[in-house]
């Protein structure tokens, strides 16, 4: 519905530049339980708001209220929706007939599926990996910063460069891009890959980065067998390490917390310290 | 090695940045302990031991997810802190991470003051556009509340930073011997728990088996980490590319749709 109908625009480019900087730098200075990132919706129009009502106050305030309404998304996922908002609003203001409930139901039911999405594919896949290898980096060799410089310049890159792109599909194409791209398979294959990639990095982080051994020696006859080095190493060495991990991770699945789960390790530590079963 | 005051706030200006959400990304970038703890270092004088210190502490927050305005635990205290405690104590990375994540759970205190007082921010960006003083929103939006976020994230922050690092030292005297042992055991168990929240989002379905080869992978050959991610990313691209061809497993990969799970956080009950 809201495709280019028109080619007459009332927005400059560099406000809506502007709109979308603002969005990716101050989503979240004012975080807050009450409106999330209301505010920082608002704010993203601040350059837009004076190019759609010149001359009236009363329709400039209009539209910065509603869009100082609750709203929380994930930042780079959901700039979509802010660029899908800037479009209804600048139809709205040439004299489309977009009732107000229109633009906020349209954002309340996108956020939801977008920050689903976005906290999974940017926080559950892409930083994980990204991090896993920039932590390697720096801890190869004799230590060195590249890692962290490395990570740094990509994630900026990543998050300012796909939000500003994804501001513009939002504002170009329209509520029914958005859906549609929700709902193809793309997305699935995605993910898919980027898990099977993902798993085979973390069966490597395993390895290379929790360390358990066992400590147990036994005294028999004179002869002393340590279970790790005559037992464990000679099987499968870094057994341990992986039933660590998959023992934390089948107990996150039955929704443990992950506070409960660092109180564990502590207690399992001592204890298994103490009485010299790990070493 | 003690440190300065102005080191100390110096560490403690690190923290906000990380932590209160200021530009250049800082959710996804200062915050992580492989970049807050380079800058920390960078602070005492020693950045590659604060990257490498900073690295490992991370490793317990590879897959830490902040949905819906939680945050699990504070992972840009635990590298400030765990930084600062490695240098000034000359601590190794396991025993500083063994030190640092428990730390790191207070800090979620002061996440939550600042998401449930900066409401009254928004108040004020609610009076403000009434008026039409749009450009107050700076004021209300970011100005105002990062001034709060400063004085709750920095002044303690310092202070667990000067009176810490001062007396890190005497502190590990005391646990010299055992206690240090179970320190090392600790901070290397912890990082499976970072593992274990990534694969609460990746070990699913067909991806599961992948796990345990690049785990025999790791365990059976030398590759570094980045080779066996470039690897890892081939055999994801011909298995697609495989999976694709075969008709019933495309369309049962179409036919579901909802593969990810949008409401889905491990930390949320």
């Amino acid at each position: 519905m809201s495709n280019n109908t028109s080619n007459k625009r009332l927005i400059p480019k560099n406000a809506l530049i502007r709109a979308s900087l603002i969005w990716e730098s101050w989503v979240q200075t004012c975080y807050n339980y009450e409106r999330m990132m209301g505010q920082a919706c608002c704010h993203t129009f601040l350059p837009i708001v004076k190019h759609l009502y010149p001359n009236d106050k009363e329709k400039q305030i209009d539209l910065m209220t509603r869009e100082m309404e609750f709203f929380n998304v994930h930042p780079e996922f959901g700039s979509c929706i802010l660029g899908l908002a800037v479009s209804l609003e600048e139809e709205k203001a040439m004299g489309a007939d977009i009732p107000n409930e229109f633009i906020t139901n349209i954002k309340t039911s996108l956020m939801g599926p977008l920050a689903g999405i976005g906290d999974t594919i940017y926080q559950g896949v892409l930083i994980p990996i990204l991090l896993a290898l920039c932590i390697d980096i720096t801890r190869s060799g004799d230590g060195n910063i590249w890692g962290s410089v490395l990570y740094a310049v990509l994630m900026i890159v990543i998050s300012y460069g796909f939000s500003y792109a994804n501001f513009m599909f939002g504002y170009n194409t329209g509520s029914n891009a958005i859906m549609e791209f929700l709902e193809k398979g793309t997305l699935n294959k995605l993910l898919k890959g980027a898990s099977i990639m993902g798993c085979i990095v973390m069966g490597g982080l395993i390895v290379n980065y929790v360390k358990l051994s066992c400590g147990i020696v036994i005294n028999t006859s004179g002869t002393e067998f340590s279970l790790q080095k005559s037992l464990f190493d000679a099987v499968l060495p870094n057994i341990l390490p992986l039933l660590a991990t998959m023992g934390i991770y089948g107990l996150m699945q039955k929704k443990w917390t992950s506070i409960k789960i660092i109180l564990l390790i502590v207690v399992v530590g001592i204890v298994g310290g103490m009485l010299n079963i790990f070493a | 090695m003690t440190i300065t005051i102005t080191q100390a706030i110096l560490l403690g200006i690190i923290y906000w940045i990380g932590e209160a959400q200021l530009p250049f990304v800082s959710l996804w970038v200062t915050q992580r302990p492989l970049v807050c703890g380079a800058l920390a270092g960078l602070v005492l004088g020693d950045p590659v031991t604060g990257a490498v210190v900073g690295a490992t502490i991370n490793l317990v927050y590879l897959g830490f997810i902040s949905a819906g305005g939680s945050m699990p635990a504070d992972m840009a205290l635990a590298g400030v802190l765990g930084v600062t405690y490695a240098i000034s104590g000359n601590l190794d990375a396991d025993t500083a991470l063994a030190i640092a994540v428990p730390l790191g759970l207070l800090g979620t205190i002061i996440w939550y003051l600042r998401m449930t007082f900066d409401s009254i921010f928004v108040h004020m960006g609610d009076k403000w556009v009434a008026e039409g003083k749009f450009n107050n929103l700076y004021l209300s939006n970011v100005i105002l509340p990062q001034i709060y976020a400063a004085i709750i994230c920095i002044v303690p922050c310092s202070l667990a930073a000067y009176f810490g690092a001062n007396y890190i030292q005497t502190f590990i005297e005391i646990c010299a011997g055992k206690p240090l042992q179970i320190f090392q055991i600790i901070g290397g168990i912890m990082p499976a728990l970072g593992i274990a929240i990534t694969l609460q989002y990746i070990f699913k379905g067909e991806a599961k088996i992948f796990l345990f080869l690049g785990f025999m992978a790791a365990t059976c050959t030398n590759l570094t980490l980045i080779q066996q991610g470039i690897i890892g990313l081939i055999i994801a691209l011909i298995y697609i590319q495989v999976t694709d061809r075969m008709p019933a497993a495309s369309a049962s990969a179409s036919g579901n749709s909802g593969g990810y799970d949008p409401d889905y956080d491990p930390d949320e009950d």
